[in-house]
Protein backbone atom coordinates (compact mmCIF):
# COMPACT_ATOMS: atom_id res chain seq x y z
CA UNK A 1 0.00 0.00 0.00
CA UNK A 2 1.04 3.20 -0.73
CA UNK A 3 1.35 5.41 2.16
CA UNK A 4 0.19 9.45 1.21
CA UNK A 5 -1.68 8.02 -2.03
CA UNK A 6 -5.29 6.77 -1.84
CA UNK A 7 -6.22 7.53 -5.35
CA UNK A 8 -6.54 3.49 -5.99
CA UNK A 9 -9.12 3.70 -3.25
CA UNK A 10 -11.16 6.79 -3.17
CA UNK A 11 -9.85 8.42 -7.18
CA UNK A 12 -11.48 9.18 -10.20
CA UNK A 13 -11.48 5.59 -11.22
CA UNK A 14 -12.41 4.12 -8.15
CA UNK A 15 -15.17 2.12 -7.11
CA UNK A 16 -15.66 4.63 -4.45
CA UNK A 17 -16.01 7.98 -6.27
CA UNK A 18 -19.27 8.87 -5.88
CA UNK A 19 -20.19 8.53 -9.98
CA UNK A 20 -18.80 5.04 -10.01
CA UNK A 21 -21.42 3.84 -7.90
CA UNK A 22 -24.23 1.64 -8.27
CA UNK A 23 -27.02 1.06 -6.00
CA UNK A 24 -25.85 -1.56 -4.55
CA UNK A 25 -22.42 0.15 -3.54
CA UNK A 26 -24.34 3.27 -1.74
CA UNK A 27 -26.83 1.02 0.05
CA UNK A 28 -22.92 -0.86 1.10
CA UNK A 29 -21.73 2.28 2.03
CA UNK A 30 -24.10 3.48 4.01
CA UNK A 31 -24.32 0.41 5.98
CA UNK A 32 -20.89 0.82 7.01
CA UNK A 33 -21.10 3.99 7.73
CA UNK A 34 -24.35 3.75 9.95
CA UNK A 35 -22.88 0.75 11.68
CA UNK A 36 -19.83 2.61 12.57
CA UNK A 37 -21.51 5.27 14.29
CA UNK A 38 -24.09 2.96 15.83
CA UNK A 39 -20.99 1.43 17.63
CA UNK A 40 -19.53 4.60 18.64
CA UNK A 41 -23.22 5.60 20.29
CA UNK A 42 -22.93 1.95 22.39
CA UNK A 43 -20.15 3.56 24.13
CA UNK A 44 -21.76 6.74 24.63
CA UNK A 45 -25.25 5.13 25.53
CA UNK A 46 -23.29 2.95 28.04
CA UNK A 47 -21.15 6.19 29.16
CA UNK A 48 -24.66 8.01 29.59
CA UNK A 49 -26.28 5.51 31.71
CA UNK A 50 -23.09 5.14 33.90
CA UNK A 51 -23.77 8.58 35.62
CA UNK A 52 -26.72 6.72 37.53
CA UNK A 53 -24.01 4.83 39.20
CA UNK A 54 -23.03 7.48 41.38
CA UNK A 55 -26.08 8.88 42.85
CA UNK A 56 -29.53 9.91 40.54
CA UNK A 57 -28.60 13.48 40.53
CA UNK A 58 -26.08 13.14 37.65
CA UNK A 59 -27.84 11.07 35.58
CA UNK A 60 -31.18 13.30 35.35
CA UNK A 61 -29.36 16.89 35.04
CA UNK A 62 -27.63 14.70 31.94
CA UNK A 63 -31.67 13.85 30.83
CA UNK A 64 -32.08 17.19 31.34
CA UNK A 65 -29.49 18.93 29.02
CA UNK A 66 -30.51 15.95 26.26
CA UNK A 67 -33.92 17.20 26.48
CA UNK A 68 -32.65 20.48 24.70
CA UNK A 69 -34.09 20.45 20.95
CA UNK A 70 -30.16 20.19 19.47
CA UNK A 71 -29.97 16.76 21.41
CA UNK A 72 -33.49 15.88 20.53
CA UNK A 73 -32.41 16.76 16.55
CA UNK A 74 -29.07 13.93 17.42
CA UNK A 75 -31.18 11.31 18.94
CA UNK A 76 -34.11 11.82 15.86
CA UNK A 77 -30.67 11.26 13.19
CA UNK A 78 -29.67 8.00 15.52
CA UNK A 79 -33.54 6.59 14.95
CA UNK A 80 -32.70 7.25 11.02
CA UNK A 81 -29.29 5.58 11.21
CA UNK A 82 -30.74 2.68 13.13
CA UNK A 83 -33.77 2.10 10.84
CA UNK A 84 -31.86 2.38 7.48
CA UNK A 85 -29.21 -0.26 9.17
CA UNK A 86 -32.05 -2.71 9.98
CA UNK A 87 -33.54 -2.19 6.76
CA UNK A 88 -30.70 -2.35 4.46
CA UNK A 89 -29.93 -5.27 6.46
CA UNK A 90 -33.03 -7.13 6.16
CA UNK A 91 -32.55 -6.38 2.62
CA UNK A 92 -28.93 -8.12 2.71
CA UNK A 93 -30.51 -11.45 4.83
CA UNK A 94 -33.38 -11.53 1.98
CA UNK A 95 -29.87 -11.52 -0.86
CA UNK A 96 -28.48 -14.03 1.30
CA UNK A 97 -31.20 -16.19 1.10
CA UNK A 98 -31.81 -16.02 -2.76
CA UNK A 99 -35.04 -13.60 -2.22
CA UNK A 100 -35.05 -10.86 -4.79
CA UNK A 101 -31.75 -10.69 -6.45
CA UNK A 102 -33.03 -10.61 -9.61
CA UNK A 103 -34.70 -7.12 -8.63
CA UNK A 104 -32.45 -6.27 -6.50
CA UNK A 105 -32.71 -2.28 -6.81
CA UNK A 106 -37.07 -2.71 -6.13
CA UNK A 107 -36.12 -4.31 -3.08
CA UNK A 108 -33.73 -1.43 -2.14
CA UNK A 109 -36.14 1.39 -3.35
CA UNK A 110 -39.11 -0.77 -1.26
CA UNK A 111 -36.97 -1.06 2.26
CA UNK A 112 -36.01 2.92 1.91
CA UNK A 113 -39.80 3.75 1.59
CA UNK A 114 -39.73 1.28 4.47
CA UNK A 115 -37.23 3.29 6.25
CA UNK A 116 -39.03 6.91 5.20
CA UNK A 117 -42.64 5.77 7.15
CA UNK A 118 -40.98 4.78 10.22
CA UNK A 119 -38.87 7.95 10.10
CA UNK A 120 -41.62 9.95 9.60
CA UNK A 121 -43.90 8.56 12.18
CA UNK A 122 -40.89 9.13 14.52
CA UNK A 123 -39.96 12.55 13.59
CA UNK A 124 -44.39 13.71 14.01
CA UNK A 125 -44.13 12.13 17.36
CA UNK A 126 -40.88 13.93 18.25
CA UNK A 127 -42.24 17.26 16.84
CA UNK A 128 -45.95 16.65 17.98
CA UNK A 129 -44.68 16.41 21.46
CA UNK A 130 -43.41 20.02 21.11
CA UNK A 131 -39.80 18.45 21.65
CA UNK A 132 -37.78 21.08 18.76
CA UNK A 133 -39.42 24.03 20.48
CA UNK A 134 -37.71 25.71 23.01
CA UNK A 135 -33.40 27.02 23.48
CA UNK A 136 -31.88 25.27 20.48
CA UNK A 137 -28.21 25.79 22.18
CA UNK B 1 -21.94 -7.23 -3.56
CA UNK B 2 -21.31 -10.70 -3.87
CA UNK B 3 -17.63 -10.92 -4.33
CA UNK B 4 -17.64 -8.48 -0.97
CA UNK B 5 -19.44 -11.38 0.64
CA UNK B 6 -17.50 -14.22 -0.35
CA UNK B 7 -14.03 -12.53 0.13
CA UNK B 8 -15.17 -11.58 3.76
CA UNK B 9 -16.38 -14.41 4.66
CA UNK B 10 -13.19 -16.43 3.71
CA UNK B 11 -11.49 -14.61 6.63
CA UNK B 12 -14.37 -13.57 8.78
CA UNK B 13 -15.86 -17.26 8.53
CA UNK B 14 -19.37 -18.95 8.28
CA UNK B 15 -20.03 -18.59 11.85
CA UNK B 16 -19.51 -15.21 12.33
CA UNK B 17 -21.30 -14.36 8.51
CA UNK B 18 -24.13 -16.60 10.35
CA UNK B 19 -24.50 -15.29 14.13
CA UNK B 20 -24.35 -11.50 12.38
CA UNK B 21 -27.32 -12.40 10.60
CA UNK B 22 -29.15 -14.37 13.78
CA UNK B 23 -28.13 -11.18 16.28
CA UNK B 24 -29.61 -9.16 13.49
CA UNK B 25 -33.17 -10.81 13.46
CA UNK B 26 -33.49 -10.57 16.86
CA UNK B 27 -32.09 -6.73 17.59
CA UNK B 28 -34.51 -5.85 14.82
CA UNK B 29 -37.18 -7.22 17.11
CA UNK B 30 -35.92 -6.05 20.23
CA UNK B 31 -34.82 -2.23 19.07
CA UNK B 32 -37.84 -1.67 17.98
CA UNK B 33 -39.78 -2.73 21.03
CA UNK B 34 -36.95 -0.99 23.36
CA UNK B 35 -36.91 2.68 21.13
CA UNK B 36 -40.66 2.41 21.16
CA UNK B 37 -41.41 2.00 24.54
CA UNK B 38 -38.59 3.87 25.85
CA UNK B 39 -38.26 6.62 24.35
CA UNK B 40 -41.17 7.28 22.21
CA UNK B 41 -44.52 5.39 24.34
CA UNK B 42 -44.35 8.28 26.94
CA UNK B 43 -42.18 10.76 24.59
CA UNK B 44 -41.63 13.98 26.54
CA UNK B 45 -41.75 12.46 30.11
CA UNK B 46 -38.84 13.71 32.65
CA UNK B 47 -36.59 10.70 32.57
CA UNK B 48 -35.64 10.04 36.29
CA UNK B 49 -33.92 6.77 37.63
CA UNK B 50 -36.99 5.77 39.38
CA UNK B 51 -39.09 6.52 35.80
CA UNK B 52 -36.58 3.68 33.84
CA UNK B 53 -36.98 1.88 37.26
CA UNK B 54 -40.67 1.11 36.18
CA UNK B 55 -40.14 -0.59 33.16
CA UNK B 56 -36.60 -2.21 34.01
CA UNK B 57 -37.76 -3.40 37.77
CA UNK B 58 -39.63 -6.02 35.93
CA UNK B 59 -37.89 -9.48 35.66
CA UNK B 60 -39.19 -9.72 31.96
CA UNK B 61 -37.08 -6.31 30.71
CA UNK B 62 -34.18 -7.20 33.25
CA UNK B 63 -34.17 -10.17 31.01
CA UNK B 64 -34.84 -8.25 27.65
CA UNK B 65 -32.29 -5.51 28.18
CA UNK B 66 -29.74 -7.78 29.13
CA UNK B 67 -30.14 -10.51 25.88
CA UNK B 68 -30.22 -6.68 23.95
CA UNK B 69 -27.06 -5.64 25.59
CA UNK B 70 -24.65 -8.58 24.61
CA UNK B 71 -26.78 -9.17 21.06
CA UNK B 72 -25.72 -5.40 20.46
CA UNK B 73 -21.85 -5.89 21.07
CA UNK B 74 -21.59 -8.95 19.34
CA UNK B 75 -23.12 -7.42 16.28
CA UNK B 76 -21.48 -4.27 16.39
CA UNK B 77 -17.91 -5.63 17.45
CA UNK B 78 -18.78 -8.73 14.80
CA UNK B 79 -19.56 -5.75 12.38
CA UNK B 80 -16.65 -4.13 12.90
CA UNK B 81 -14.16 -7.16 12.52
CA UNK B 82 -15.81 -7.56 9.44
CA UNK B 83 -14.47 -4.07 8.30
CA UNK B 84 -11.14 -4.53 9.87
CA UNK B 85 -10.70 -8.31 7.74
CA UNK B 86 -11.25 -5.63 4.35
CA UNK B 87 -7.97 -4.16 5.50
CA UNK B 88 -4.72 -5.96 5.17
CA UNK B 89 -3.35 -4.62 7.58
CA UNK B 90 -6.26 -6.41 9.97
CA UNK B 91 -6.84 -9.66 7.73
CA UNK B 92 -2.89 -10.93 7.95
CA UNK B 93 -3.37 -10.05 12.08
CA UNK B 94 -6.93 -12.28 12.88
CA UNK B 95 -5.70 -13.63 15.92
CA UNK B 96 -4.79 -10.73 17.10
CA UNK B 97 -7.60 -8.79 15.90
CA UNK B 98 -9.90 -11.75 17.31
CA UNK B 99 -8.30 -11.61 20.91
CA UNK B 100 -8.42 -7.45 21.02
CA UNK B 101 -12.52 -7.79 20.14
CA UNK B 102 -13.35 -10.49 22.34
CA UNK B 103 -11.25 -8.83 25.40
CA UNK B 104 -13.20 -5.37 24.63
CA UNK B 105 -16.52 -7.01 24.06
CA UNK B 106 -16.36 -8.96 27.40
CA UNK B 107 -15.27 -5.51 28.90
CA UNK B 108 -18.32 -3.58 27.24
CA UNK B 109 -20.16 -6.97 28.65
CA UNK B 110 -19.41 -6.27 32.15
CA UNK B 111 -19.42 -2.61 32.18
CA UNK B 112 -23.01 -2.58 30.62
CA UNK B 113 -24.28 -5.32 33.30
CA UNK B 114 -22.75 -2.78 36.07
CA UNK B 115 -24.24 0.38 34.79
CA UNK B 116 -28.23 -1.24 35.38
CA UNK B 117 -27.83 -2.19 38.45
CA UNK B 118 -29.15 1.28 40.13
CA UNK B 119 -31.77 1.44 37.11
CA UNK B 120 -33.00 -2.45 38.47
CA UNK B 121 -32.81 -1.66 41.95
CA UNK B 122 -34.55 1.80 41.52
Amino acid sequence: MKIGSFKWLFGRNSEFWPTNMKIGMWAWVGHRITGIILVIYIFMHLAFLSTASSGGAGFENLMKTTAQPAFVLMDFLLVCAVVYHAMNGFRVVLFDMGIGIRRQKLVFWVMMAISLIIIAAAFYVLFNAGLFKGEWF
Amino acid sequence: MAEQRIATTKVAGTWAWFLQRLSAGLLIILLAVHIYLDHYAEVGADITVGWVHQRIGQLLYIAIDYSMLALVIFHGLNGSRTILFDFDVFAKRKKGVDVALWVLGIAMLIWGIIVLIPFIKG
